[in-house]
């Protein structure tokens, strides 16, 4: 395998191309070294993008929040600006796999990993994020739900086409988002269930509420009747354990010989979503 | 491909097959063995070293990423080859080591922790070693070991 260090989101597109299908990005590794060592992808070249200087930083300007696809979970979860802006991102980051997992592993690669649980990308999925991506073509913005194809598999094609930051919105005084997670421990554990929500409430009322959860189904889900059932209504104890209950409509989970059955998981997710609205509704008080 | 880093102070200029990882790099060219390798997928931190003052399970990194890198094993800790580290008395004074395989890995992320912050709290240390398993301590001893050379570190050792 050969092995190519990208300077800049234009030099890997460059050497992706000039590979015809054979190389594929890398950029922390911890999914695409094991898959290789694994022998489940054979890629004839390996495009590291982890020191490409246009994707690295968080900056943080025009109500825009920009995170370059080389930024660690690491450094997701410990900026303090975003620790103010967004916890509920800080804390999904800040529970992938591992302290050592998180000093590489991207949140652009936890989205294009494509599992169905990824504790960033549910975080982040909450946020109405958008992923501009480079390929041949030119520069294109992909919206949260086009980006994924089904289990472990992206809509990005990463022979092809180089994701090279992720845009979310400065959340307005008004707006407040929060991250649920329940696993077997606190580390090096996938989640049995995860759900993110985000709020916007005025003059006590909602105005519109974002609502995802995983694993049950392709990616981050959105409980898309809860989210109606909610605009407009207050806060109330009621409304949100009822909102719960309503986001079973768009889930379907499957049973898990380690991380719980379709049965236990039916029983918990309306839980979890509850919390999340209650994170949100406690940010705001 | 030519490797160009730095590991343990020292300056390395190797040939290395890019499809290796950094671990087996330093195992098998270098024989750097303190380095273990459990899992290989990165979770179980036996193989975790210091690159660029972070704690990385170098199972899973690429060795070419270690290009350019300042990158710290378990062989570089001690102070001198007659004078261990205080973490590595500590773990030695606690009992925090039985079959002593994911003591290396420990060791590093600690390292990686006080280095930075030499009076961490339990949340704190717990999160720096919840990636490295270990199946005979029960980690109470290590969490022990861990503050035991906090101490020592913040009094200047």
């Amino acid at each position: 395998m050969q092995y190519v260090k990208a300077n800049s989101a234009a030099e890997a597109l460059d050497a992706l191309l000039k590979a015809e299908g054979k190389a594929i990005i890398c950029a922390g590794g911890s999914d695409v070294m094991v898959d290789y060592n694994a022998g489940k992808i054979a890629p004839e070249m390996l495009v590291d993008v982890s020191r490409a200087a246009d994707m690295q930083g968080i900056k943080i300007a025009n109500g825009k929040i920009e995170i370059g696809a080389a930024v660690t979970l690491t450094e997701i979860a410990t900026h303090p600006e975003i620790k103010k802006l967004y916890p509920s991102l800080c804390k999904g980051c800040g529970t992938v796999g591992s302290l050592q997992i998180r000093n590489s592993a991207t949140l652009v690669g936890n989205v294009v990993s494509a599992q169905p649980a990824g504790d960033g990308a549910v975080a982040v999925s909450a946020l109405e994020p958008v992923f501009t991506v480079l390929s041949k073509d030119g520069v294109r913005e992909v919206a949260m739900a086009d980006m994924y194809a089904g289990f472990g598999k992206s809509k990005i094609d990463n022979s092809a086409e180089v994701v090279t930051k992720v845009t979310i919105p400065v959340p307005a005084a008004d707006e407040a988002a929060a991250f649920q997670r329940l696993e077997l421990r606190k580390s090096l554990s996938l989640p049995m269930l995860n759900a993110a929500a985000m709020v916007k409430v005025q003059n006590g009322k909602i105005v519109w509420a974002r609502i995802t959860m995983a694993p049950v189904g392709v990616g981050p889900v959105r409980a898309q009747e809860a989210e109606a059932f909610l605009a407009g209504k207050e806060m109330t104890d009621d409304v949100l354990a009822e909102a719960g209950e309503l986001a079973l409509k768009n889930a379907n989970p499957r049973s898990n010989p380690l991380r719980g059955s379709k049965e236990f998981r039916i029983a918990t997710l309306p839980v979890m979503v509850r919390r999340a609205l209650e994170d949100c509704r406690a940010q705001l008080q | 491909m030519v490797l160009h880093t730095t590991i343990n102070g020292q300056a390395v200029v190797a040939d290395v097959d890019p499809s290796i990882s950094l671990a087996m790099f330093l195992r098998e060219k270098l024989f750097l063995t303190g380095t273990k390798i459990g899992c290989g997928k990165g979770e179980c931190g036996a193989c975790t070293v210091i690159m660029d003052g972070k704690a990385v399970t170098s199972c899973i990194i690429p060795v070419m990423r270690a290009d350019g890198a300042n990158i710290i094993t378990i062989e570089g800790v001690a102070k001198t080859p007659t004078q261990l580290h205080p973490i590595q008395e500590e773990f030695i004074q606690q009992g925090a080591i039985q079959c002593g395989f994911c003591t290396p890995g420990m060791i590093m992320s600690a390292k990686a922790l006080l280095d930075k912050n030499n009076d961490p709290t339990v949340a704190e240390v717990r999160e720096a070693l919840g990636g490295n398993l270990c199946r005979c301590t029960g980690y109470v001893n290590i969490e022990k070991a861990v503050f035991a050379a906090a101490e020592r570190m913040r009094k200047g050792e």
